[in-house]
């Protein structure tokens, strides 16, 4: 039976959301569920909720990690943190995922300092998903999947194409897309422009047959569509993402406060609400669960701290996947195809 | 007169002993038709009421009463289901529904107060003060109400003119009121109930029974009632595996979910953990058949869910009474019935 490891601590709304979502799955899957954090609350929290005991098993973290405290420091200070019991359990082989809603820095902290890395993979790598115009796979994803996404700042060419075989896996694996297309971010499609790693990687990734590389393309295309994995270093991708979003949150504030004007802008907006409803569902961050920590022989999921009970059981459907569908052992398979 | 005051089991039937769908009409036909070999226990049970069958307090035999609200009509079918389970039993009540309906007191059919309550108290007027009782019901109708209704009548912990108002709320016919007085008046004070098991088969909050205080005991399963009855003496380390064994052998319950159970049951508060460390002391003669888990895997998997938690306290937690008042408390669990039945389904977000 699968076990799914889920950090109840790290959440920017404490542990309820993420015990309902635990009950909810206590009687919805076939996973045992490992629920970690301070033992009391947790006992509290499940026995106000319907749920199935005989599928969860709680494991006491006597201490939490904050979203803005800085991980290293923190993991020093606390020993105990659930962020740290939930990776262990990871590590010790008594959970196949984990879920977390946890500080992302500690998680790739913990998870550097217990888990085993996959034969072939020097660095792991963050995925982020970002909504597109464009449809993927048998499950119609929206979301285009960008790693690295900071767990880590540079990457070298052969750190670059594992990326990009994780990233291949992982869209195959979770959007069930047979051959999803890959590219490299770069600033342009011009494969002799860019930085050397880049252009060593485009080389590298041209001549591998089970990854679908469609060249370089520059951030402006993410939103696009053009390509279904977007690899690049983790300082490349955490400054992308972080001006994709903020240019998508400014945009709509624009609008909000253009909107209120004039009343004639306000009817234009009333009759195009159900355009806007339906693109704020396809952005909406809560359908995609979380963000996939790879290269390791466990697959963690760090979901938003903002996540609420929907968006956590999005997570750990996803997580559930992962392992499922042997995430680790494909990207290990892949790697050992793809070696010269 | 009963001529021993060895520990009394009582147990309702559907729900508690069988797996019993009666929510809908199709599953109300298939109980009223089924053969006994077709009836499913609730996981445990047939272990659980077996071994209590043979555990003795003081020297005294324990006995076993059934009370249901199945129709009179499936007599025959129950009994041959509880020998087919190897279970003995020393009482089988079950309700005149056929009766109730040509007299035309249609309320009586789903009532339960008016129907448990005074077949509890008449069964209860022949035995000793001393005989303590431990009581089996679920979460689907009012056993934990009418269960610790009886317990604290007994105890004489409810006025006459409570028992009134409670039984004019839940509008219990004049000829059940009279037989409940009547009985009340053969029945020696006591306060025999020690523990009122309450199977969850609707997953019921356990919060949601608190108002009853710690003699009601919500139970995810039997394996988790057999830890109780553990501690509690009634039940040594050896049968409680034997529960476990059963639930593991014909039910397909993993060691990891019995583990669980365990842990669970431990973190309420309920046991204390020494009833795991006889188990354990007891797996050591442990010679598993083929099929069955190793002593090794059953320890470690249960050794894993204990140091998971915080050390519980090695001694069981008391059994508190709570005053209640049950006329308003019948009031509340009406509401709550009734907000169950409009309930709608509740979406699979895992689907």
């Amino acid at each position: 039976m699968l076990r799914i490891a889920v950090d109840a601590m790290g959440g920017d709304h404490g542990p309820a959301d993420v015990v309902a979502a635990v009950a909810a799955a206590s009687l919805a899957l076939d996973a045992e569920l490992l629920l970690v954090g301070h033992e009391r609350t947790l006992t509290s929290l499940l026995s106000e909720q319907e749920h199935n005991p005989e599928r969860i098993a709680v494991y006491h973290a006597a201490n939490a990690i904050g979203q803005f405290e800085n991980a290293a420091k923190a993991m020093q200070a606390k020993r105990d943190s659930s962020i740290e019991v939930a990776v262990r359990l990871l590590a010790d082989n008594l959970a196949d995922t984990l879920v977390t809603m946890g500080n992302g820095d500690a998680v790739v902290e913990a998870a550097r300092r217990h888990l085993r890395p996959i034969d072939g993979i020097a660095r792991s790598a963050r995925g982020a998903v970002y909504p597109t115009e464009v449809r993927r796979g048998e499950k119609q994803d929206p979301f285009v999947l960008l790693l690295d996404a900071g767990a880590s700042m540079e990457a070298d060419a052969d750190e670059l194409v594992s990326f990009a075989v994780m990233g291949s896996a992982y869209a195959s694996c979770i959007s069930r897309n047979e051959r999803p297309r890959v590219a490299l971010l770069s600033n342009g499609s011009d494969e002799t422009r860019g930085l050397p790693s880049v252009v060593a990687a485009h080389q590298k990734l041209r001549e591998m047959e089970g990854i679908h590389f469609v060249g370089n393309i520059a951030p402006i295309e993410i939103p696009r569509g053009t390509a279904d994995v977007v690899v690049c270093a983790g300082f490349y991708g955490n400054l992308v993402l972080g001006m994709l979003h903020e240019t998508h949150e400014a945009v709509l504030s624009m609008a909000r406060y253009a909107h209120k004007e004039r009343l004639m802008r306000n009817a234009g907006m009333w009759m195009l609400r159900s355009g806007l409803s339906r693109l704020k569902e396809v952005t909406d961050w809560h359908q995609y669960g979380g963000e996939p920590l790879l290269g390791y022989e466990k697959v963690i999921m760090i979901a938003d701290g903002r996540s609420r009970m929907h968006a956590i059981v999005n997570a750990m459907k996803v997580a559930a996947r992962a392992a499922t569908c042997e995430l680790p052992s494909t990207i290990r398979q892949n790697l050992q195809t793809e070696a010269p | 007169m009963a001529a021993a005051n060895g520990r009394v089991y009582r147990w309702d039937l559907d729900k508690t002993y069988l797996r019993t769908e009666f929510e809908t009409v199709t599953g109300l036909v298939r109980t009223a038709f089924e053969r006994a070999h077709a009836k499913q226990n609730v996981p445990g049970t047939a272990a659980l009421i077996r071994e209590l069958r043979r555990s003795r307090s003081d020297g005294a035999p324990s006995r076993v009463f059934f009370i249901s609200g199945s129709p009179r009509q499936m007599r025959n079918v129950i009994e041959q289901k509880l020998k087919l389970d190897g279970v003995q039993w020393d009482g089988l009540v079950l309700k005149p529904n056929v009766e109730n309906l040509l007299r035309g007191r249609f309320r009586a059919i789903k009532e339960q107060v008016g129907y448990k309550l005074p077949v509890l108290l008449e069964s209860r007027a022949g035995m000793e003060p001393p005989s303590p009782e431990i009581m089996f019901g679920d979460d689907a109708e009012w056993d934990a109400f009418v269960y610790s209704l009886y317990a604290d009548i007994i105890a004489g912990r409810v006025e006459r003119s409570d028992i009134e108002r409670t039984l004019q709320v839940a509008r219990v016919y004049p000829d059940a009121r009279e037989r409940i007085f009547a009985a009340l008046e053969k029945v020696e004070q006591g306060d025999p109930v020690r523990r009122v098991f309450i199977n969850l088969d609707r997953r019921t909050p356990p919060t949601r029974l608190s108002e009853y205080g710690s003699r009601v005991v919500p139970i995810y399963n039997y394996f988790q009632a057999a830890l109780v009855l553990g501690e509690m003496g009634d039940l040594d380390a050896y049968a409680v595996i034997r529960v476990a064994l059963e639930m593991v052998n014909r039910h397909n319950y993993s060691v990891d979910q019995l583990s669980n159970s365990y842990q669970e049951i431990l973190r309420r508060g309920v046991v204390s953990g020494r009833i795991g460390i006889e188990m354990a002391q007891a797996l050591q003669d442990f010679q598993p058949q083929p099929g069955q888990p190793s002593a090794e895997e059953v320890l470690h998997s249960f050794e894993r869910r204990v140091r998971a938690i915080p050390v519980p306290p090695h001694a069981l937690k008391k059994v508190s009474v709570t005053p209640i008042d049950y006329p308003s408390l019948f009031v509340r669990e009406q509401r709550r019935h009734d907000e169950r039945k409009k309930k709608k389904p509740v979406v699979n977000l895992f689907d």
